[in-house]
């Protein structure tokens, strides 16, 4: 058994620092949302178990664990919750070790016990998890309303499975660290302190036994993904960080245990703290990310990841190209320094990462929320593989843009913020001929390369760009019609030059020869034509064109996609201003 | 991903069928590898089975490209989905060799 004074470890009892005569047994999970950790504290008065979990299994450890310490001496059984997200119960809901009426009490704040005692499939995150969830009794409500009038005085509770406690609330107001507290005796055995910490959820509470604190899940709750879920708060979450780090540097915790990863020293939860309340800070006016929001936000992931990995593929092909060609000229030095500006074997080894995930978990969850989740980490490892603007000075600066604004787009939604943009009234047609010409003509002129500086970092910089760098109307003729100019539309610039690169890049990408913009003025707007006859044929990804359509609600109207007989239009409508 | 090797007339054709991930660019660039070294120096690539190509799939190409271009050399790709063309034309490979409609249109131009 490990001495107590040191980290604690997973799947092993050990003593309880601070708490003479009390053992703990963590179980820590490989961090994911659908179970929490769980860990199981005994003293010679009783068993308590903080968060059973999420899946099936970990209450099956748990049940076995609890009959292992039952068989040596028989003590009742307390579960406490965090708080009353399913991540950090459901597994036990089916185990007949805790159904069973009266073999353990479930403890958990007022307002979480209300949700739980009427299956509220909002608040316990039930509905965007995708849990099925029936009614639980809850034998012990913390923080209960009706001990308030009798705070500092000690009240004796006693439970149907034998237990009787002693329990206050704020039993010395004065020594409390701004946070509602209660503190419960279970006979003569060690202290169990509760401290209400809502933020993440109203009914948050983090639990201190002598020098551990266990936290639940206050440590992410600024994390994209998470911050916003029904039931979070802000001014709470920011107050409950600021008291947490108070009872971590006050109370002589030495360790703090997560609902989720492994426990941390005090002196970086501190540091976290700190760092999740700055966040947190930062959070004001994010959008409720309830089960609606979290399903487009799948769905928004899954489209930006087939455009994310076209965009990086072509990325990578277009400086392995550009390698090929300095290797022809004997720069072998300088194309081996080219090719590492982007990783690509680490950016294909993401890409796959998250098809393989994505195809794995639609078979097994209808959650959106880990597909949601797993798109945030592989675009922030992206984010990593590409030196941005070194490669824009090589490769067409429109491919670095979108993907760099892809990546980001996709965070800020995560993360609940309106995608930024603004709609203002412009004339489309100078708008479209400067997309064009933008689009038509190589990053640096023949004029530019031979007035260009004459030194040899210059001329690599210029060669570089010179073979990186190919304009994608380079070879295509490309009309732009109209007989209706000026014509003032509202229109968001930034995500109507992404649309409509995207559109001539997908036109040019399949072969199409000749490119025609047709703009003009009807009934329903200002609309704009793109057609092309296309060289490769066949079935195309519905998802790109769920795409574009997105891109150009944000753009400022709407999309229609049409293919015929080997013929590809795209019409574009806005409000005519 | 699997590869079917026929040896024609006008050259040798590795059918390809499944995505060129990164599993499968080292055991294409194998089966090329294979071909050329027993002197097999006329490589059609065809394509007609392949939805998906990663960067290390273009650079088994490129690669390719690279040791297939001496006097008498040919290499090649056909039947190419919409997504993998797109890829090709936008990274700029269209310049490097030739891509053909189909297997019959290529070795006939050979």
């Amino acid at each position: 058994m490990p001495a107590g004074d040191g980290p604690l470890v997973s799947l092993t009892w050990q003593p309880v620092p601070g708490a003479p005569g009390a053992l703990i047994y963590p179980l820590i999970r490989k961090i994911d949302v659908i179970s929490s950790n769980s860990y199981v504290i005994t003293t010679p008065e009783v068993i308590l178990i903080v968060d059973p979990g999420g899946v099936p299994e970990q209450g099956e450890q748990l049940s076995r664990l609890i009959e292992a310490c039952r068989e040596e001496f028989d003590r009742p059984v307390f579960a406490f919750l965090t708080h009353s997200h399913v991540d950090h119960f459901i597994g036990i809901q089916s185990n007949a070790a805790f159904s069973v009426q009266k073999a353990v009490v479930f403890a958990v704040h007022h307002a979480g016990a209300l949700a739980l005692e009427c299956g509220d499939r909002t608040v316990t995150q039930a509905d965007i998890l995708q849990q099925p969830l029936s009614p639980m009794k809850v034998g012990l409500r913390l923080f209960a309303p009706e001990r308030e009038d009798h705070a500092g005085l000690p009240a004796s509770l006693c439970f149907p499975n034998g237990a009787e406690i002693t329990i206050v609330q704020d039993p010395a107001k004065a020594d409390s660290p701004r946070l509602p507290h209660e503190q419960i005796r279970f006979g003569n055995g060690p202290a169990l302190d509760l401290y209400h910490t809502p933020g993440h959820s109203p009914d948050s509470i983090c639990l201190r036994i002598g020098n551990l604190l266990f936290v639940g899940d206050l440590l992410f709750a600024a994390n994209p993904g998470v911050a916003g879920l029904t039931g979070w708060s802000q001014e709470s979450l920011v107050r409950s960080l600021s008291g947490a780090e108070r009872l971590v540097a006050e109370r002589g915790v030495t360790q703090v245990c997560p609902g989720h990863g492994n426990v941390i020293s005090a002196g970086d939860a501190a540091r976290m703290f700190s760092r999740v309340r700055a966040d947190a800070q930062s959070l004001s006016h994010i959008a409720e990310l309830n089960r609606d929001r979290a399903v487009a936000t799948a769905e928004y992931a899954t489209d930006c990841m087939e455009q994310v990995n076209e965009l990086f593929t072509i990325m990578a092909g277009r400086l392995a190209y550009v390698t090929y060609i300095l290797d022809e000229l004997g720069e072998a030095g300088m194309a081996e320094e080219t090719a590492a500006l982007i990783s690509s074997d680490a950016i294909d080894e993401l890409l796959e990462a998250f098809r393989d995930f994505a195809g794995e978990y639609q078979k097994i969850s209808p959650s959106p929320v880990p597909l949601m989740l797993k798109a945030a980490q592989v675009m922030g490892k992206l984010e990593r593989t590409f030196q941005r603007n070194e490669l824009a000075g090589i490769i067409d600066p429109t491919l670095v843009r979108r993907a760099a604004r892809l990546l980001a787009d996709y965070i800020t939604m995560l993360r609940g913020f309106t995608l930024p943009g603004e709609r203002q009234v412009l004339d489309l047609v100078p708008v479209i001929e400067a997309i064009v010409t933008g689009l038509s003509l190589p990053l640096l002129s023949d004029e530019e390369i031979l007035s260009g500086p004459d030194d040899e970092g210059a001329f690599s910089r210029i060669l570089l760009s010179r073979i990186g760098s190919r304009p994608l109307l380079d070879e295509v003729e490309c009309e732009v019609v109209t007989k209706d100019s000026p014509l003032l539309a509202w229109i968001d610039r930034d995500h109507f030059t992404d649309l409509l690169t995207y559109i001539l890049e997908d036109l040019v990408g399949t072969g199409a020869g000749r490119i025609g913009i047709r703009i003009r003025k009807g009934e329903e707007g200002a609309t704009i034509t793109i057609t092309g006859i296309l060289a490769v044929t066949g079935a195309r990804k519905p998802l790109t064109w769920r795409f574009l359509r997105g891109l150009a609600e944000r753009a400022g109207g709407s999309l229609v996609v049409r293919q015929q007989d080997g013929l590809q239009s795209f019409e574009f409508t806005a409000r005519a201003a | 991903m699997d590869i079917r090797t026929v040896h024609r007339e006008g050259g040798t054709v590795l059918s390809v069928n499944g995505r060129i991930d990164t599993t499968a660019a080292p055991e294409l660039d194998h089966a090329i590898l294979q071909e050329i070294d027993q002197g097999n120096r006329k490589i059609l690539l065809d394509f007609s089975g392949v939805p998906y190509i990663s960067s290390g799939g273009l650079r088994v190409i490129l690669a390719t490209a690279k040791k297939l271009k001496n006097p008498g050399d040919k290499f090649g790709l056909c039947s190419l989905s919409p997504e993998v063309f797109k890829i090709m034309k936008l990274a700029g490979f269209t310049s490097i060799f030739s891509i053909y409609p189909d297997e019959g249109e290529a070795l006939a131009r050979w």
